[in-house]
Formats: structure tokens, sequence, C-alpha cells
């Protein structure tokens, strides 16, 4: 790999990840918000790799794979919720689904 | 006779029994009223005549001297160590059991003629009997406690039974009326115990009253004092006496039993029985022999303005009680106590008699109403005629004996002024029971006269007699007196008569044997006056108050114009007399209006403000807590994903500037 200073690492994922954040925040529609989820998620993944291989700690991989595992169970449940969501509401605005309000 | 010997080691199993005989039949007439249908007077009625028949045979037993002390003892319990529990039966107890079961018999007897239809019947028995039962506990108890527990349980027994009627409002409130004022002397007699027990370190009747020399004078007057206001309490004196006459509001063989021959005179009892204390507090002596007096006084005087043939007999009651408080109050024990036992036969003898006039009458109560009722009732008439005469103190008669024995006990105690009150009172008490049998019992019958003739204002009775209650099922018809309810009135007048005779002989009579031994002699100068000249002015002043009544009721002229004459004296009633010397209203001023502020207070002020306030604020908080929480709960996804951003963010914040720091 060649020599990228490690706060180019810390500047990409950050910007990966509030773009993950204001898809979140800004956008209605679940499944582009799902997607902007796993911006975060890949985000995360990137720092774990970069960390890892500046102190040459395998314990970074790990936690990688852990991550896309638990990523790969969030968006099956999410884009099950999602399902339900448009049987039920016919439509799939965020907004409209707020029968919890208190 | 075996009861000689029994009772001085303390065992008296007999006294038990009498105790607890008319405990048993309340129990029974009380769980099985409802099956136990018309048997329930026959029975409760039994349970109170073998307690009396037992009571007869504990004679020997109560009037013996042998082991040194008075009487027969049963131990009870130990309550606590060093207060033992028991029974105990000397000639004043004895006496008073006597009375309780033998006049309570005849009572309960006659409520079987008087009480039959009623719905309640076997309530009334169950009552009559718990009553009976609570007394004897009062009476036959060895010490303060035991005394106690009885006072409360008969003002309680007085409850239920003045309330008998419970659907009428007025039986209520004069149920209501009596328990309270009672309750009043109970706590004093509660205080008396406390200071009785601290300062002789028991509650035993002999023990206190051995050691009654050490406590002192202060002490002695206030344990005293403290004992008399639940005496006056319980017998109607000045200022408690109030709720006497509305306990009339009970069923007639109720105001003879309880508020005539029996618990009225509870007071009397408990100064007799702490006779001990009494004589060694001068003071505390002049103070109930003063208001003794002065109830007399007043209770005859309120008895002249009296219409209400129950209500003039209440009043007589509380004078006659007066005299007894009064006899006991003085020193003159003995006086005192005759005067109860006289007082117990005639007193019943005046109510029942008066109950048969009721009763037949279809519960008109109002003498204005009756008239001519000698030749309607003449049994009835009888009755009243030798209860008046002995309540008069015709010589021969019950009362004359005893009623001289209070007076001259006045005089000889060194009280001149209450013996010329008792006098005076004598002459008063004449007139109004002679008023009261001339215009029930002579002219011609007013039943059917319009009452606004009568001058009857009451706005109850105005227009509408016979529409007051309306305990009787079977509607207010007239009633021929049942032979249960005569035989007790014949037999009551065999004592009423004959009873004061007992009394005759000064310090050799039976009566004085009777009790020698039992009250604390003082040697006292000769009175100023001779017995024999007492006799003679009461008698002449009796005549007197006689001669008025006969002359204002009685005379050819004022029969035949009686209801003119009625009216006359029913409108001019001075307003005095009409609100009985305003002791109502005066209690009303000094104790309920306050108890009512306190209670306004309480209710508009601290209640609503404080306590209610302080639960009512919580309550608001937890609101308003809620309120501010639910405003987070929007609903939106992305608001709550907006939160987490910034909680996320606060943390790294905080992790940022606290590792910074580090």
């Amino acid at each position: 790999m060649l020599d990228v200073a490690i706060t180019n690492y810390v500047a990409l994922s950050a910007t990966i990840f509030f773009i993950g954040v204001a898809g979140v925040l800004l956008r209605r529609n679940p499944l582009i918000m799902l997607m902007s989820i796993e911006l975060m998620w890949n985000a995360a993944n990137l720092l774990f790799l970069a960390f890892s291989r500046m102190w040459t700690n395998d314990a970074g991989h790990v936690f990688a794979f852990l991550v896309i595992t638990v990523a790969a169970a969030e968006a099956a449940i999410g884009l099950a919720i999602v399902v339900i969501v448009f049987r039920n509401a016919q439509n799939v605005d965020v907004d409209e689904v707020a029968s919890l309000r208190g | 006779m075996i009861h000689h010997v029994m009772g001085v080691d303390g065992t008296y199993p007999l006294l038990v029994a009498i105790w607890l005989l008319p405990l048993a039949g309340a129990i029974l007439c009380w769980a099985f009223g409802p099956r136990l249908g018309k048997l329930a007077g026959p029975l409760g009625s039994a349970a109170v005549g073998i307690a009396f028949v037992l009571t007869v045979l504990s004679w020997g037993a109560g009037t013996q001297t042998a082991g040194g002390a008075l009487g027969a003892h049963q131990s009870l319990i130990s309550w606590l160590p060093g207060f033992d529990l028991g029974l105990l039966l000397d000639p004043l107890s004895l006496l008073w059991t006597a009375i309780i079961c033998g006049v309570g018999f005849l009572i309960h007897v006659y409520s079987i003629g008087y009480m039959a239809g009623d719905r309640a019947f076997a309530r009334f028995f169950a009552y009559l009997n718990f009553f009976v039962f609570a007394m004897l506990t009062l009476v036959l108890s060895d010490n303060f406690v035991g005394l106690l527990v009885g006072w409360g349980l008969v003002g309680l027994a007085s409850y239920f039974l003045i309330g008998f009627w419970f659907e009428k409002p007025s039986a209520v409130a004069a149920a209501r009326k009596a328990f309270v004022l009672n309750v009043v002397g109970d706590v004093g007699i509660m205080f008396a115990v406390f200071a009785v027990a601290a300062l002789a370190g028991s509650v035993a009747f002999g023990d206190v009253f051995a050691k009654s020399g050490g406590f002192g004078t202060p002490a002695l007057l206030a344990i005293c004092v403290a004992l008399f206001i639940g005496a006056a309490a319980k017998s109607a004196q000045i200022p408690l006496h109030t709720w006497l006459p509305d306990a009339m509001e009970g069923p007639t063989p109720v105001s003879a039993l309880i508020h005539a021959a029996t618990m009225v005179t509870a007071g009397v009892y408990l100064i007799a029985r702490c006779a001990p204390l009494w004589s060694k507090s001068p003071d505390a002596q002049l103070l109930v022999g003063a208001i003794g007096g002065l109830t007399a006084l007043v209770g005859a005087i309120l008895g002249t303005a009296q219409w209400d043939i129950k209500r003039i007999l209440a009043y007589s009651t509380m004078s006659q009680i007066g005299y007894m408080i009064m006899g006991v109050g003085v020193g003159a024990y003995e006086g005192g106590v005759a005067h109860f036992f006289t007082h117990a036969f005639f007193k019943a003898q005046l109510f029942l008699g008066s109950g048969l006039v009721i009763h037949a009458l279809g519960d008109e109560q109002d003498v204005r109403k009756m008239g001519g009722l000698r030749k309607k009732l003449p049994f009835a008439f009888v009755a009243m005629v030798t209860g008046v005469l002995a309540i008069c103190g015709i010589p021969g008669f019950s009362g004359f004996f005893s009623k001289d024995r209070v007076i001259q006990g006045a005089l000889e105690h060194g009280h001149p002024w209450l013996y010329a009150v008792g006098i005076l009172t004598a002459g008063i008490t004449a007139y109004y029971m002679c008023r009261m049998l001339f215009v029930a019992f002579l002219g011609d019958y007013r039943g059917d006269v319009d009452p606004s003739d009568l001058g009857m204002r009451h706005p109850e009775l105005a227009g509408t007699p016979f529409a007051a209650d309306g305990h009787d099922e079977g509607g207010h018809h007239e009633h021929a007196p049942a032979w249960y309810m005569n035989v007790p009135v014949g037999l009551l007048v065999v004592p009423t008569v004959l009873a004061g005779w007992l009394m005759f002989g000064g310090e050799n009579s039976p009566w004085s044997r009777f009790f020698a031994g039992q009250f604390p002699h003082a040697t006292l100068p000769a009175a100023a006056i001779p017995e024999l000249a007492t006799t003679g002015i009461v008698l002449a002043v009796v005549l007197a108050g006689i001669a008025v009544a006969y002359a204002r009721y009685a005379t050819v002229t004022a029969t035949s114009g009686a209801v003119a004459r009625l009216r006359d004296e029913s409108i001019r009633m001075p307003a005095v007399l009409t609100n009985l010397f305003y002791f109502d209203a005066a209690i009303d001023l000094l104790f309920v209006r306050p108890a009512q502020l306190l209670g306004t207070i309480f209710g508009r002020l601290l209640d609503p403000h404080v306590i209610d306030g302080g639960v009512r604020d919580v309550a608001a908080a937890a609101r308003w807590l809620g309120a501010l929480a639910r405003s987070f709960q929007t609903g939106l996804l992305r608001a709550y994903a907006l939160f987490i951003v910034f909680g996320a963010l606060a943390f790294i914040a905080y992790y940022a500037l606290a590792g910074g720091a580090r």
C-alpha cells in the first residue's frame, strides 16, 4: 500500500459518515435511508481498517467483518419493516408513519 | 347458707353468672333474633330474672364481713402486673345489682307488651340485655378500669336504645347527643383513672382508698372533679344534663329502665363508691353538693313548663338525681343512696304508668291532648297516683323517707343553703307532678280538641296529631294494655309505697344496718333543726305545692274551662322556660359553634390548601413532567434520528473536551 497519511483516511471516513447522516435526516424514502445507514456502517469500517493497518493489529479486520454481519442483519430487518409499512399504508413516506406520536 | 362462706377467699362464681347472664341473653337475641321471634321477649326477661334470683341468693355473701373485707370478691384476670381486675359484691353493689336486675326484669316483662308488633322486637331485647350487662359491669367491678369499661358500655347501650327507632331523625339526633355528652364524662373518668393509677400504683378500689390519704389535697380535688365530670354527664347534672329530656325519644320502657331507674344513677353510685375520696376533700363535697342542689332546683323549675308527659318525668328525674347527688356529695351517703333506691321504684312506676297511657292513646304524649283519663284508664291512674304521692314525699310513701334523709343530711353536714334549696325543690316537685296528674287524668278527654285551641304551636304537632313517628307498622291505633304490662306496674306499686319504711328508725333502721361498714362516718354536731321539724317544714311546703296545683288545674272551674286555660298557659309561657334556661343555646354557643368553626377552618382552608393542595401539587408536577416528555415523542422517524445525532454529538463533545483535560 502507498503511504497515505492517516488523517486522509479519517477525513474520508468522516465525510462518508456525514453524507450518511444527512441522508437519514433529510430523505423521506426509507430505502434511501437504509442506504444512508449503510454509508455510515462503511465509514466506520474504513476507520477500523485504517487504524488496523496503522497499528499493525488485525483486530480491526475482525471488527469490520462483525460490522458487515450486523449491517446485513439490519438491512434484512429494515427491508422487512419497509415491506410491512408499505402493505399497511400503501406508501413508504416515513413522515406519514407517525402513529407513535405522544 | 353456704354462701356465707363463699367469696371470702376471692372466688365467688355465682357473681360471674350474675354478671354474664344478661350478656348471654343479649348475644342470643342478637344472633338468633329473626328465628326467635316472639320468644326473644321471654328469653331476655328470663336472663335478667335469673340474674335477679341469683342476686337475692347472694345477699348473705354480699353483706358478710368475714375475713376482714366487706362482701364477696371474685378475681377475673390479671390485666397488667399489679393490676388485677375482678368483681366485688358489697352492700353498695348488691343494692345496685338488685335494683338493676329486679326493676330491670319488671321492665323487660312490660316491654313484651309495649313492644309487641314492633318489627325489631328481638333487637330491642338484645339491647336491653346488653344494657343490663353493661350496667352490671359498671357496678360489680372492683376496680376503676372495669368501672370505666362499664361506664363506656352503658353509654353505648343508651345510644342504641335512644336511637332504637332510627328512622325518626329526632331519635337519631337525641341518641347522638346523649352519646357525645356521655363521652365527655368518660374522658373525665379516664383522667381520674390515670391519676389514681399513677398515685396509688393500683386501680383496685380497696388499694386506692387505703392509699388515698397520701394523695394530697390538690390531687384529691382534681381526681374528684374528674370523676364528677363523668358522674355529671351520666347523671344529667348541670351543665351536662341537656341530653336527658331528648333521650325520651326512645321507647318508654327504655326511659323507665335507663333514664330513670338505673343508668342515670351511675353518677350517684360512683360518688358513693368513691366516698373515701370525697370524704377527704371538702372542696369537692361543696362543689358536688352545690351542683346537685342546683340541678334539683333547675330540673324542678323546668318540669313546671313541660307538656310532654315523658319530658315532665325526664325533668323530674333530673331533679331527683340532683337530690341524690347533693346527698352523696355533701357526705350523706346513706341518704343519697336511699333516694336512689326509692326513686328507682317510683320513677319506674311513673314511666311505666305513662307508658300505659301513651300506649293506650296511640303514642300521644302531650298532656294537653289527654284529660279525663281517670275514667278511661283507671289502672294507669292508680299507678300514676301512687308514683306521684311517692315522689312528692307524702308520709308513708317511699319518697317521704329518702328525701327527708337527703335534706336533713345537707343540714347536718353544714350546708344550710342546700337544705333550703332541697325544701324549695320539694314544693316545686309536688306542684309540677300534681299538675301533670291533674291535667292528664281529671276533667274531660281532650283528644278530639283541635291542637291549636290548646295552644300547641309546635310545627311538628300543630294540626297533625299522631304524625310524629312511624315505628308501629300496625298504625297508631289505641291498644288495650296486655296483662304483662299491667302486672309489672302493679308489682312496682308495692315498693313504691313501702320501700321507704326500710329507712324508718334512724341509726337503727334496716337501711343503716345494711350499710354499716360501707361508708366513712364523720362525727357531726347536732343539726340546728331537728329531723322531725325538717319533716314538718318539708311536708308543709309539699302540701302548699299540691294546693297550688289543685287550685290551678283540679277545681271544678279549672277543669271545666281546661281548654282555654291550657291554651292561655301555653301561649304565655315565659321564653326563659320554653328555652329551657338557654342551656342548649349556651352549649351551642360555647362548644358546638367553636367546633364547627374549627371544622370550617380545617374544611375550607387547611384541608383543601395544605393537605389536598399538597397532593394536588404532586399530581400537577407529574402531569407537567409527562407533558414535557410527551412533546419529544413526535412519531416522526427522522426527528428521532436527529435526537440520536444530537446525543452522539454530545457524547463526542464530552469525551473530546474531557479527554483533552485528562
